[in-house]
Parts: C-alpha cells; structure tokens; sequence
C-alpha cells in the first residue's frame, strides 16, 4: 500500500475507531461488535469462495470449531481468554488443513457437497460429543474477554468493539497482504484457469490449501471472539442456517473484494435487526436478496459503486462489465 | 431370532431406501440434462409432504387422491421455480447456479415456515398405522405402499427416457444441447418438462414418506442432503444407480441405526459421500461419462 490507498485505509479505520463514541446507545454499540465479527467471518469465506472459486458449505463448522475450543480451553484448563482466539485459530486452521487436504482434490458442485459432508458431520459430533461439548445444550457462562476488572462481554460493548475491530482490521491486513503477494496471484490464476496456472508452474492443490486454511483459521478466531463475546454456544453454529448466512454476506456485499464481505456484514446484521419484528419473514428477504444478487447483480453490491464510477468516467454507455 | 432383528431392520431400511431414490431420481435427472446441482430440490419433498397434509386434511381427500394432487401441483411449481430461478443463468458458471439453487432452497424452506407455521405436522394415511405381516416380519401398510409406488415410478421412469418420444429428446438434450438444439429439438421445453418432471418425483416422495415422521419446514434439507449422498454414491446422472445408492443407504442406516446408535445413523450418510468422493469421484455405478 503506497500514497493513497494508504491514506484511504487509514481514514476507514480512523473512522471506524470514532464510529462507537457518535452514539450512547448500548445496542447500536452491541451490532457494531456483531458487524466487526461477522465481518471477520465473511472475509475469511471469501477466501474460499471470491480468491479461490470455490463454494464450500461448511464454512460455518470451522467457526463452530473456533468457538468451542477457546471456550472450552478457558473452562477446562484455564487457559487465558486473551490466547483464546489465537488457539482457535490454530485448532481451526488444523481442521482445514485435514480437511482442505482431503476435499480441495475434487472441484466444483462435487467440492460443495464434499464440505457439505464435512460440516454436516462436525455438527452431528458436536450435538452428540456430551461430554465434550453439553450437546445442544451448548456452553454457556463463557468467561469473557476483560481489561484488569473490566469484563467485555455484552455490557461493555464499546471495549469489545475495539477488540474486535482489531481482529477485523488484522484479517483484512491478512488478506490485502495475502493477494498483493505472489501467492494471491496464484490464486486468482487458479481460480480463472486451474489447467494454465498448472501450465505455468503453479501448484494447483496447495496453492488452494493455502487459501483454505488461512480462510479456515481466520474464521476459527472469529468464532472465538463470538463465543466470549455472547458468552453462550450452541452446537446450531455449526448448522446450515449460518452456513447461509456467511455465504449470503459474501455474495450480496461482492465476492471478490474486501469491502464486499464488510458490506455484505452490514447489511446482514442491520437487516436481522430492522427486520426482527418481521418473524419468519425475514429469512425469506434474506434469501430473496442472495436470490437477487446471483442473477441481477452477481458482483454484489460493491460493483453498484464501480459501475457508478464507470459510468462517469466513461461518458457513452458501456458494455456489460467484465 | 436374531435373523428376524436383522431381516426387519433391512425390510424397514428398504422402505426408506425407496423414498430416497424417489427424490434422487429427480436430482440425477436434473442434473443430467439441465447441468443444475439442484441444492432446493428437497424443498420440493417438502412441499409434497404440506400439500399432501393439506390436501387430506383441509379438503377432506382422500390419501391416494391427495398423492397424485401433491404430485401434480409441485411439479407445476417446479416449472416456475425452472422458469425464475434458473432459465436465465444457463449459460452462467456452475458456480452462479449452485448459489442460485442455494437462494431458491432458503427462500422455499423459510417460505414454508411464514405460511405453514414452525409447528410440526403429521399426515394423517389409513396405511400408517396397519400392518402386514409377512413370516415373522411386521411391515406397515404404508412402508409397502412406499416400495411398491417407488418400484412402479422407477420403472415407469426408466420407460420413460428409453422408450418414448420426450424420453428420447431429454437423453439428446443431455449428450449435446447444442446438437438438440440443431436437430430441431426444443431444448428450453425439455430442460422446463424435466424440471417439473423431476419436482413430481420429490414431491411424490415426501407425500409418501411424510406420514412416516413429523413434518416441519426444514425436511426440505434433509431431504436434499439424502438425495446428494444417494446421488453421489450412485454417480451424478445416473439413474440406475441413483436406484443402488438409494437402496443401500437406506438399508447402512437401518442397520447402523439398529445396531450402533441412533445419532450414528445420520453420519453414516455424511461418511459414505466422502469415502465415495474420494475413492472415486464420478459415483459407484457411473460408466464414466457425462463429465463435461
């Protein structure tokens, strides 16, 4: 990052370092911690999906597995809260590394039913694993994240806010880094043409790994910070209905990119809420809207901006964009 | 007497076998000749199952009857659900219509519980609660109407393709859509005809299955997730074995179920699709073509 770019970022962080203190209000502070973690979570999908092409169905199993092993390491063997994310994403990325080892050799619809497998089958051992895990009980009393007395749980929302953002703005230094360095140019090449890639001396299969264990480790600290944060967990993390929802952020907000997966958060977790009086209803916007976005505008949101731009640029009506 | 435990466990695990073909007939089918991995296509089980309550229950129709209006209605459905969801991304990647299937199950499966309710339904049949028995095996009348629809429809379907004149043209349309096409075949009617054709089968399912458990808007997902494994053991196109895979695993889970632990028996599934991913990739049964 050099000269504006720069700049730019470090104005989006400044801004959104301010955003908390604009308002008193606890539950507008308690969404912008849910924002900054499903964000962290959407980013890392978009690994897989925007970076790598692929489309896996059990991104949601390695959040699950993030947040119960920092929880349960704190509860078990008191290991301290703060190390908590940094293991789960240990534990995670292991996950996606046997995992990704063993899926990543099939491609296409075949991959998504293979991870598919995968998360269902974490699920089915979480919600039956009792004695690990109080099955769909789930864990709750999780100890919080805390500053000397202070406990960041969900009554001290502005402080986990900057937990949380720090989490968030490392996981988009991990990915800009990621796809301003060589690697990220595999992935991209392996993702437009995996037989030309492999032609010119990129090794197709671990090039992927890569992707998908950062992508998984990523989303394992996540899950972490979920945990402490709401301070209860059930196995339904791991279940299809998240599965959906980090794959509907990843492609109403523009796949891709990494204001995309911010974006797609946002109006994820702005619309749960507006829309919470709605009931059932809700789930239907929300699939109508990934609906929506696959065939009217699969870009995501993000490309209504660049288009906007384009076009205003480019005085005489455009093609279609690339 | 151990062999009459056994025997009832496999008898029960056919019955469920049969309704897992039933829907993965349809998925196979689909993907064969449209190219779509139809993530909603348990939705439309679901469906099935509703209408059928609905139907026996609401109007007052009898069971049988109210089969072959869930049957009906739902494959009407499914031309409008080929129409919307999926005729204008043909020509997109595979990725864009898997997210495509994905919008279209969440909207179905959420739809459901806006208009249906969240509370669990049961379908009423005079079958369910009969019995025949056949040596020392007990069988519900509704497990024997499940086998022999099932058995009827398979071959009804494999007819279908080989012998009549729509069969014909969906076998053209999934070698070659472009030769089809040329050959004066109308390939949008075959890919919206499949489609519902496909839709019927799952709901015919699920208004046949359903009265075996409770109803609620999820089935839909597990339905789909039957029709994958099924679908994956058997080799995606393939309808014979779509008929294998279905049969053995509702019988691995019969047995699992029986014999190992109740929570198992929904892994085995899990595990058999990526042992057969792995082991090989184009399905058990598949001679091997049909990759693009």
């Amino acid at each position: 990052m050099k000269g504006a770019p720069r700049i730019q970022a470090l104005a989006a962080v400044a801004v959104l370092a301010v955003l908390p203190w604009l308002t008193g209000n606890a539950f507008l502070q308690h969404m912008m911690v849910l924002w900054a973690i499903y964000a962290l979570l959407a980013l890392s999908l978009n690994i897989i999906v925007g970076y790598l092409g692929e489309l896996s169905f059990g991104h949601a199993a390695f959040f699950g597995i993030g947040a119960y092993t920092s929880a349960l390491l704190a509860m078990q063997w008191g290991v301290p809260v703060w190390l908590g994310p940094f293991l789960a994403a240990v534990v995670a990325g292991a996950f996606g590394l046997v995992i990704g080892f063993v899926a990543l050799r099939i491609v296409g619809p075949q991959f998504a039913i293979l991870t598919l497998g995968f998360g269902a089958i974490l699920h089915t051992v979480t919600n039956y694993w009792v004695d690990l895990t109080r099955g769909p009980m789930g864990i709750s009393n999780i100890p919080p994240f805390s500053l000397g007395p202070i406990a960041l749980d969900f009554t001290q929302a502005r402080n986990m806010y900057y937990v949380a953002l720090a989490f968030l703005v490392g996981g988009i230094y991990i990915c800009h880094a990621l796809m301003t360095s060589r690697r990220g140019r595999a992935f991209v090449a392996v993702r437009e043409n995996p037989s030309l890639a492999a032609s010119i001396g990129i090794d197709v299969f671990r090039t992927k790994l890569h992707g998908f264990v950062v992508a998984t480790a990523i989303s394992g600290a996540g899950g972490a910070l979920y945990g402490h944060y709401l301070r209860v967990i059930t196995p339904e993390l791991m279940s299809l209905q998240y599965v959906a929802a980090l794959i509907i952020m990843v492609i109403v907000g523009g796949k891709g990119t990494i204001v995309g997966p911010l974006i797609g958060a946002l109006v994820y977790v702005s619309l749960l809420e507006l829309l919470r009086a709605a009931g059932p209803l809700r789930l239907v916007v929300f699939a109508a809207l990934l609906t929506a976005c696959v065939i009217f505008l699969p870009g995501g949101l993000v490309s209504l901006w660049r288009r906007l731009r384009e076009r205003r640029q480019a005085p005489e009506p455009s093609g279609a964009p690339a | 007497m151990e062999i009459v435990v056994f025997a009832q466990q496999v008898v029960n695990g056919l019955a469920n076998g049969m309704g897992y073909v039933l829907i993965a007939v349809g998925l196979t089918l689909v993907f064969g000749v449209l190219r779509i991995v139809n993530f909603a296509h348990g939705e439309f089980y679901m469906l099935g199952a509703y209408f059928t309550y609905y139907v026996t229950s609401l109007a007052g129709i009898d069971y049988l009857g109210a089969l072959v209006i869930a049957t009906v209605a739902v494959a009407a459905i499914g031309v409008f659900a080929n129409q919307f969801f999926f005729r204008p991304l043909r020509k997109e990647h595979e990725f864009t219509i898997l997210l495509s299937s994905l919008g279209l199950a969440l909207l179905m499966a959420n739809g459901a519980e806006y208009l249906f309710g969240a509370d669990p339904k049961y379908v009423n049949t005079r079958y369910a609660d009969e019995t025949v028995d056949i040596g020392p095996l007990v069988v519900t009348q509704q497990r024997l109407l499940v086998i022999a629809v099932a058995l009827v429809m398979i071959a009804g379907t494999y007819w279908f393709i080989r012998f009549t004149r729509m069969g014909k043209m969906m076998q053209a349309t999934a070698q070659n859509p472009e030769g089809a096409a040329l050959t004066g075949i109308n390939t949008g009617f075959v890919h919206a005809y499949t489609f519902a054709f496909a839709c019927g089968l799952a709901a015919l399912s699920g208004a046949l299955v359903g009265p075996t458990a409770m109803l609620t808007h999820t089935v839909g997902d597990w339905a789909v997730l039957k029709g994958f494994i099924v679908v994956v053991m058997g080799g995606l196109g393939s309808i014979t074995g779509a008929l294998f895979g279905g049969v053995l695993l509702g019988i691995a889970e019969s047995l699992g179920g029986g014999y190992i632990s109740l929570g198992f028996k929904e892994a085995i599934g899990y595990a058999i699709i990526i042992l057969v991913l792995l082991w090989r990739p184009q399905g058990l049964f598949s001679v091997g073509s049909g990759r693009r």
